[in-house]
């Protein structure tokens, strides 16, 4: 047998490209750190789950579709999206979450010796799908915790193809302003690719909070993304979407892979968006309530919070966090250490039902005693 | 063979070694190339390659070997278990004696490369003293210019001494040609008018842990905040790469401490003969996955009382020797430092010979006057656990753990001088 020479066949920017090890199941955590419950407060995930419409989709899933391919792009789906934001549907691509259309983005617009500009502190898999392709990251040092809007269009250079904006931005829930996200766009004026992920986007509720997909008949180079894992709570079944100028969306979709989205998915994602029992109104008073709560507390124990939009916020600790994670972990909580969002000391919590919360402050003053 | 040193010995001087260096340098390379040649990779190829580390020379010994000779890749290889006067051609041993540091490592496809280097000499700093750092007002963390290097380096210099604190140090022309070869960052804390307020220094010690220096504070009054910027700064930096844990062993102002973890402490004996002890203080950039590791019964309950104190999740897996059939000869690499008289030892490959292996290894180091002698476990790798209760046989104890030191967590064992 002879074994593939991998120094020669792979390239050094994937070589030296430190692969995330994203956690172990459940039950297998709950095995290594001895704990009978674990409250997940790591992925900002939505503890209420889907929409009825949507818990009913996914029940009444027929098992012998289960053999039938699904619609390869999404057909019915991007018409429903289509219809709400009165675009074309051919202005939108469907991934396999929004993670992948961020590959989508950089695979189309990037080639060797192209460089792609973000922040420091935000959302790494901008960075991560960069890097891991040979396209140089430029991370522009968050502002006051801000995406940092001058310094960001400074940055700029021949070889900047795409700039990621996440707003509101995880994990810190600030935003740009519609005011402050054209004239960027004015300024950019068409030569780079801008793209907002809105990936929290039903949780704002700021008035002067921006919807990207309205703007994109203005500033054809927007491309905005949005998911149906955080508010509409379908994150195991992984889709979401971007939707840009269609000449744009047009060069877009000819990276992406086809089939990559599974018909329970996107069945269920059609669901999430017909629903009419107010399900993102629950939610929004969920967030609020635990918001209200952990701010309180935190506040009554000494620590400083970080907190605007979003269904999380985050904590500074004295201490380690990824120490704090452990701990935490022994007590049946699960939080995100912030030491990989380039916040040492930093931890981040979604804010979920009250009962988690309460759990999450018993166990901080307890790790912290 | 002359072509072989006669490149080296060239190189090493356009790399701007010195001539006794460069000279230390070729004759190291004559020596283990002809060992290699006769025991290690006969009628085989040997690659060497010289590089440019600007602070040193290294040279690089690249080869496959066969499983029936990888036993000559022991330092210690020709060296009897307790016959004293016996200490035939020993070609490794030598050429260790002549440089700065030698290592083994294994790649991928059987290949090993062997390295040794030699360090260059640097003037060290400069006798009259920088007048007092004088720091006003909002401070940034950046990178320092190769001038910024040097004035942080001879400001640590002229704090209060350290025993602990590695002499490249003391020489502020070295630091920054390790600074301008990649083997290590600073981060300064500097105010508006660009004066040094206090720096820190780190390099991957490990593929996956970064060993941090300091941070170093020069305005006293400001430690708490500028400790705090400078190592904030240094694990941004560090952490979107392949590091997975940082460690410090030296100068790091009380104020930080709250931030990392005690690992343990190992005892060092200097050249002058006094013994100091290290603390070893760590923090996990990573979350922790939850891990298997390996381990004989006789270290289970230390194992256990370590990960419970480390709040460490392991699932510690119990390896019993039921018999089966072995490789005849095991193999530890070995890198030598000789500043600091230091060997630390990592099983490579298992075999039957292990505690006559470990027997060797111990004698050799001792004749050589290494005073400080270390085994590395990976907890990971099932066959290391059978290492445990020889090393401990030997006088070895298990020092410290570094959580994801090596595949997976790395025991270290230190070897107790004062054996009988
Ligand atoms: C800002 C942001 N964008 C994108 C994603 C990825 O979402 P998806 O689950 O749709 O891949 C997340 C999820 O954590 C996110 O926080």
């Amino acid at each position: 047998m002879t074994e593939p020479n991998l120094d020669l066949l792979v390239p050094a920017y994937v070589r030296e490209f430190e692969p995330y090890i994203p956690s172990k199941p459940d039950p297998e955590l709950q095995r290594l750190y001895g704990c009978d419950r674990l409250y997940r407060l790591n992925n900002n995930e939505n503890p209420l789950g889907p929409p009825p419409g949507a818990q009913e989709v996914i029940r009444g899933f027929h098992p012998p579709r289960g053999a039938v391919y699904p619609s390869g792009d999404s057909y019915y789906l991007r018409r429903e999206i289509a219809v709400r934001h009165g675009i074309d549907p051919d202005q939108i691509v469907v991934g396999n979450g929004a993670n992948e259309v961020i590959a989508f983005v950089i695979k189309a617009f990037c080639g060797p010796g192209d460089n792609i500009i973000t922040a420091d502190k935000t959302f790494a898999v901008y960075e991560w799908v960069a890097v891991f392709s040979g396209i140089e990251a430029r991370v522009v040092p968050l502002k006051e915790e801000r995406f940092d809007d001058r310094e960001m269009l400074q940055r700029i250079d021949n070889a900047t193809k795409v700039i990621f904006l996440c707003n509101p931005n995880n994990p810190t829930g600030t935003y740009w302003s519609r005011d402050t996200l054209k004239a960027v766009l004015d300024e950019v004026g068409g030569r780079q690719i801008v793209v907002v992920d809105e990936a929290y986007f039903e949780y704002v509720e700021a008035d002067d909070y921006p919807d990207g997909i309205s703007l994109i008949k203005d500033y054809p180079n927007l491309v905005v993304f949005r998911t149906f894992s955080k508010m509409y709570g379908i994150a195991g079944l992984r889709i979401g979407y971007l939707a840009g100028d269609i000449k744009v969306v047009d060069m877009i979709r000819r990276t992406c892979v086809v089939y990559s989205v599974n018909g329970l998915a996107q069945e269920a994602a059609l669901a999430c968006l017909r629903d009419e029992t107010g399900h993102i109104r629950r939610t929004r008073e969920l967030v609020r309530e635990g918001k209200a709560f952990l701010c309180a507390e935190m506040s009554a124990m000494g620590l400083p919070v970080i907190v605007g939009e979003g269904n999380y916020l985050i904590v500074k600790l004295k201490g380690s966090d990824t120490l704090a994670y452990r701990k935490l972990m022994h007590e049946g909580i699960m939080i995100r250490p912030m030491t990989g969002f380039r916040y040492p000391n930093h931890i981040r919590v979604t804010l979920a039902k009250m009962d988690a919360m309460e759990a999450f402050v018993a166990a901080l003053k307890k790790i912290l005693a | 063979m002359p072509v072989a040193t006669h490149c080296v010995e060239t190189a090493a001087k356009a790399f701007g070694l010195g001539r006794d260096e460069s000279l230390k340098l070729s004759l190291a390379t004559e020596e283990i190339f002809s060992y290699l040649s006769s025991n290690v990779c006969r009628g085989e190829s040997v690659d060497i390659r010289c590089v440019n580390g600007l602070s040193y020379v290294r040279v690089e010994f690249r080869f496959s070997v066969s499983a029936l000779d990888m036993g000559a890749l022991n330092i210690a290889a020709s060296v009897t278990c307790d016959n004293d006067d016996d200490m035939p051609e020993m070609g490794l041993a030598i050429a260790s004696r002549t440089i700065d540091r030698l290592n083994i490592m294994a790649e991928r496809q059987n290949r090993v490369c062997l390295a040794i280097e030699k360090d260059k000499d640097y003037p060290s700093v400069p006798e009259t003293p920088l007048p007092p750092a004088v720091v006003k007002g909002l401070l940034t963390a950046e990178t320092p210019d190769t001038e910024g290097v040097k004035i942080y380096v001879t400001r640590v210099n002229q704090g209060p001494p350290d025993p602990l604190r590695p002499p490249f140090f003391q020489y502020p022309g070295k630091v920054a040609d390790m600074v301008a070869a990649g083997d290590c960052q600073i981060v300064t804390a500097v105010d508006a008018r660009g004066e040094c307020a206090g720096g820190v220094l780190f390099r991957f010690r490990t593929a996956r842990i970064v060993e941090v220096f300091g941070p170093h504070v020069f305005c006293p009054a400001r430690e708490g905040e500028i400790a705090d910027m400078l190592l904030t700064a240094c694990i941004a930096r560090i952490a979107r790469t392949k590091a997975i844990g940082i460690v410090n062993l030296t100068g790091m102002p009380l104020s930080v401490r709250g931030q990392y973890e005690l690992l343990g402490s190992l005892k060092y004996s200097g050249d002058d003969g006094k013994s100091f002890v290290r603390s070893w203080y760590y923090r996990l950039l990573h979350e922790d996955p939850g891990y298997l590791v390996f381990t004989d019964a006789i270290l289970k309950e230390y194992l256990e009382g370590e990960f419970k104190r480390l709040f460490l999740a392991r699932e510690i897996r119990d390896v019993h020797d039921q018999g089966e059939i072995k490789e005849v000869a095991s193999i530890f690499s070995t890198e030598m430092l000789r500043e600091g008289s230091t060997a630390v030892l990592s099983p490579l490959w298992p075999g039957a010979d292990l505690d006559d292996n470990v027997k060797r290894h111990l004698r050799f180091l001792k004749d050589e006057a290494i005073n400080n002698i270390f085994f590395n476990l990976d907890l990971g790798i099932y066959w290391h656990a059978s290492l445990m209760r020889v090393l401990i046989d030997n006088n070895c104890r298990p020092a410290l753990i570094i959580p994801f030191g090596a595949q997976a967590d790395m025991l270290i064992f230190q070897y107790d001088r004062t054996e009988p």
